[in-house]
């Protein structure tokens, strides 16, 4: 089985290229055949990458210890969950594993374009071809997992104990789902603008592919920074490494696309804008690759100690090249067909959205890129590390966030000084009491107090539009208040979802402001001894060492501690840290020591101690009090449930086979009134 | 359509691309690490760097005349946030080493930044020792002074550019549109929707009270 994978990696190169060739001669003769050819050669392509996956599943579950990747990334005692895991834990698998998600995505992408899209299934297959093509020649030629050692050890190196986590079985994969799925709309919005089909549907294949990247990416970076907090040690969820802001930079520009396709959909306007944001996302999904995996930027993921840089820069820059060359000459192709009437109104609003948007990606890429820059600059290395990154984005932070309130006020078209004054009144009175009472309460912390008063407000517009909604259905239907409230989301799912995911938003901010008032303490604990420390709420903790203990498990030493916990005098039980040294199967240690994190998590507080090291039998912890940690990954979920509302096909969509909505004038009320 | 000669140009491009790339890309790119026998070893696995534990240099000035601990622990704390450790893990001095004894580097540091506060050192003068011994890299995040307040100022400088162009731009439309609006004034007629559509404008209708 392994062979058979080895060599379809290979069958999977030539059909690629088969593919791409076909798709294209076929576009351009407009001959059936060779149309029909490129697809067929696509899904082999896509067999092809499936069969290499299982073969390099196969090798790493039978312990195949011939295979460089598989003697580099996995090791005899390790737990079979890893093993599996380990196919996308190092450089070679991960490159395989992108390729296999991209080649099912492409196969299922252009399997399910209808009758409408057929002129452009050929260029967005030829595309996609294109860009497998490459990933599989860059996995063939400079990252191939089944490269074979000239010998073959009797056990491998196993996988880094940071990364034997449940996290690494969930986190990359959601991550890779999203990162790849930019290229779909990539594909298309390429396709579109070399046939000139630039109408609604592509729009509506972008968009959908489109909202299943952002809620990949979503789940990916919740869980990722879930990952970090719990296994790292190092009491945070986000330190603005070049890896994270790799996955972020997509996010941020996916988001963008998503709010100003609503204006192309309704009005016709920002085809040029919206073209541009579909292709900088998959841009920026491929140049985040390039850096992390270049070394151009220091990182602690050693994916930058890799030799696949150069072929991610050739084919960053020509995509980049030939995208700009056919958005530059087809640009008659998209002028707006509507203009905008007012400059406060929803369309304006988004644009500030989008403005905002694009400028924390902007500011996101330049602080990764600037100690490249500095060095290019004045030959002087600089580090530019979460302090940099938090001075710049937390202004344009709570700039996003007083736009996520903002624009659902603001009415389509032009908004009257009336509408404003009735849509704002309620929000903004929200937002100033809970500012008020947070300042009256004792918080002197600006940020803080201006995210809470911003997150007051946003969830003010939220909950406003929803008593709206309900009560509007309430009085049209006499429906109930619960099924006024499903109906409402059930039937009006992309804006109903699209505020869950605001109100996703709002909790996120809540808690990163929380991170504010955190507070770390330094103990050092001999069995038996005490330490009383105050919490940010002014709770008082009691922790009493159990002392230390050592053990043998499975892979590694143990070395932990007990805490026995109270909190104003009431017992909360026991919290453990462990460190954690892993060995190979002769005993031999491996890799630094890790820890494990004892975390006791409340919906104010986590407690996080982690146990630095022993030294005399004491141990040397750090407790920390990190407030409303829990709502970030609260937050995170409920994003991802308001995303999959909205990915959620209409029916009436279904039925229509591609909706695209138009603004039109109000019903009158005599419309209303026969409705009734 | 794309004709033949778009093709050849858009190929063309990508042959450039293809000179340039290894250039540009060359500078970071550094090769697989080689096992004892010069035999690659590591493929480049997820995993944290490798620690340098030898990074530690000294960072000592004698104490200042009369000298007393020049600020309490939790502001030494903050401090020791501000600069970074040098073992390659990328973290600060404090994190670093209350997560892992593993790290010799940040303790190291940590007992420098110790004996400068005992000797009545101020955070600033603090600072620059550091930097003075490592150079810049020192730092969590780049003095706001000379080149680097190009890294503070360019995000809010290319926003404010971006916001001039962005209002510019819908000043522009909102005179278009209304010059047109004034030549044509009669909007379209309503078209019925079908099924959820009209429900939809309804209750938006119903919700804004425009209707």
């Amino acid at each position: 089985m392994i062979l058979v994978g080895e060599l379809s990696l290979w069958v999977a190169l030539l059909m690629a290229a088969w593919s791409a060739v076909t798709s294209f001669a076929g576009g351009q003769m407009g001959r059936e055949d060779l149309v029909a050819s490129g697809r067929r050669g696509l899904y082999a392509t896509a067999a092809m990458i499936l069969l290499a996956s299982i073969g390099l599943w196969t090798a790493l579950l039978t312990h195949d210890f011939s295979l460089k990747y598989v003697a580099s990334n996995t090791s005899a005692n390790m737990p079979k969950i890893y093993v599996f895991a380990a196919f996308w834990g190092g450089q070679a698998g991960s490159m395989l594993f992108w390729t296999l998600i991209l080649a099912l995505y492409s196969a299922l992408a252009i399997w399910g374009v209808r009758e409408k899209g057929r002129e452009l299934a050929s260029w967005a297959c030829g595309t996609l071809a294109l860009i497998l093509l490459f990933f599989i020649a860059t996995t063939c030629f400079k990252a191939n997992p089944f490269d074979r050692l000239s010998f073959v050890p009797a056990d491998g190196r196993g996988m880094n104990p940071q990364l034997q986590n449940p996290g690494m079985a969930v986190h990359p994969p959601t991550l890779y789902l999203g990162y790849v799925a930019t290229a779909i709309p990539f594909a298309f919005a390429i396709a579109a603008l070399i046939s000139r089909k630039l109408d609604a549907e592509w729009l509506s294949i972008v968009r959908r592919w489109s909202l299943i990247s952002w809620f990949f990416l979503t789940i990916g970076i919740t869980l990722g920074m879930w990952w970090a907090y719990v296994e790292l040690g190092w009491s945070g969820y986000w330190a603005w490494d070049p890896v994270e802001n790799a996955s972020f930079l997509p996010w941020l520009t996916g988001t963008a696309f998503l709010h100003s396709i609503m204006i192309q959909e309704k009005r016709g306007m920002l085809r040029k804008w919206n073209v541009v944001l579909v292709v900088t996302t998959f841009l920026l999904a491929i140049f985040g690759t390039f850096l992390t995996r270049s070394g151009l930027v220091e990182s602690v993921h050693t994916f930058a100690q890799s030799p696949v840089g150069s072929w991610f820069a050739t084919f960053f820059i020509g995509s980049t090249g030939a995208t700009i060359y056919f958005v530059y000459t087809r640009l008659k192709d998209l002028e707006a067909k509507a203009e905008l009437e007012s400059m406060v109104s929803r369309e304006a609003a988004f644009l500030y959205n989008n403005l905002v948007l694009v400028g924390i990606a902007f500011s996101v890429l330049w602080g990764t890129l600037f100690p490249v820059i500095s060095e290019w600059v004045r030959g002087t290395k600089i580090t530019v590390g979460p302090p940099f990154f938090n001075t710049v984005n937390v202004p344009l932070g709570l700039l996003l966030l007083a736009l996520t309130g903002i624009g659902p006020l603001i009415a389509w078209r032009k908004a009257s000084t009336s509408n404003l004054r009735r849509q704002f009144v309620a929000p903004v009175m929200i937002g100033c009491i809970t500012g008020l009472t947070l300042a009256v309460l004792g918080m002197r912390n600006f940020h803080a107090l201006v995210a809470y008063t911003l997150c007051g407000f946003v969830s003010g517009t939220i909950l406003q539009e929803f008593y709206k909604g309900i009560r509007a259905r309430h009085d049209m239907h006499d429906e109930s208040i619960p099924r006024a409230t499903i109906r409402l989301i059930a039937r009006n799912r992309r804006r109903y979802g699209g505020y869950i995911v605001h109100a996703g938003i709002v909790i996120l901010f809540s808690a990163f402001a929380g991170l504010a008032f955190k507070k770390d303490h330094d103990v050092q604990l001999k069995g038996g001894e005490s330490k009383e420390l105050v919490d940010p709420l002014g709770h008082r903790w009691r922790f009493v060492s159990q002392g230390t203990s050592t053990s043998e498990t499975l892979n590694r030493f143990v070395t932990s501690v007990g805490l026995e916990v109270w909190r104003d005098g009431v017992p909360q039980g026991i919290v453990s840290s462990e460190k954690r040294q892993h060995f190979d199967s002769n005993k031999q240690p491996q890799f630094e020591p890790s820890t494990e994190v004892g975390i006791r998590t409340s919906s104010a507080l986590d407690l996080y101690v982690v146990l630095a090291g022993v030294r005399d039998e004491t141990a040397e912890l750090r407790i920390s009090f990190n407030p409303l940690v829990v709502w970030v990954w609260i937050g995170g979920l409920v994003m991802a449930i308001g995303g999959l509302i909205v990915m959620w096909p209409q029916a009436e969509r279904r039925r229509a086979g591609g909706y695209v909505a138009t603004l039109e004038p109000a019903p009158s009320r005599a419309v209303l009134a026969s409705v009734r | 359509m794309i004709d033949r000669r778009e093709f050849v140009r858009a190929l063309g491009l990508g042959g450039v691309a293809t000179l340039l790339a290894p250039r540009l890309a060359a500078q970071g790119e550094t090769p697989p690490e080689q096992g004892p026998t010069g035999q690659a070893t590591i493929e480049g696995a997820a995993s944290l760097t490798p620690m340098n534990q030898d990074a530690a240099k000294t960072v000592r000035r004698p104490a200042k005349p009369g000298a007393a601990a020049s600020m309490s622990a939790d502001e030494r704390d903050d401090l020791e946030h501000q600069i970074r450790c040098q073992c390659g893990c990328t973290l600060d001095i404090y994190t670093c080493r209350t997560t892992d004894f593993a790290c010799q580097v940040s303790p190291a540091m940590h007992r420098d930044v110790m004996s400068l506060v005992e000797g009545g050192y101020s955070a600033q003068e603090i600072l620059d020792a550091f930097v003075e011994t490592y150079g810049e890299r020192a730092l969590m995040a780049p003095k706001k002074e000379g080149f680097n307040l190009a890294g503070y100022l360019v995000p809010f400088a290319a926003l404010a550019a971006g916001a001039v162009v962005l209002v510019t731009a819908l000043r522009r439309m909102q005179l278009r549109t209304a010059t047109v609006a004034a030549a044509r004034p009669d909007p379209a007629a309503p078209v019925e929707m079908p099924g959820t559509a009209t429900e939809r404008a309804q209750l938006d209708a119903a919700i804004r009270k425009d209707a």
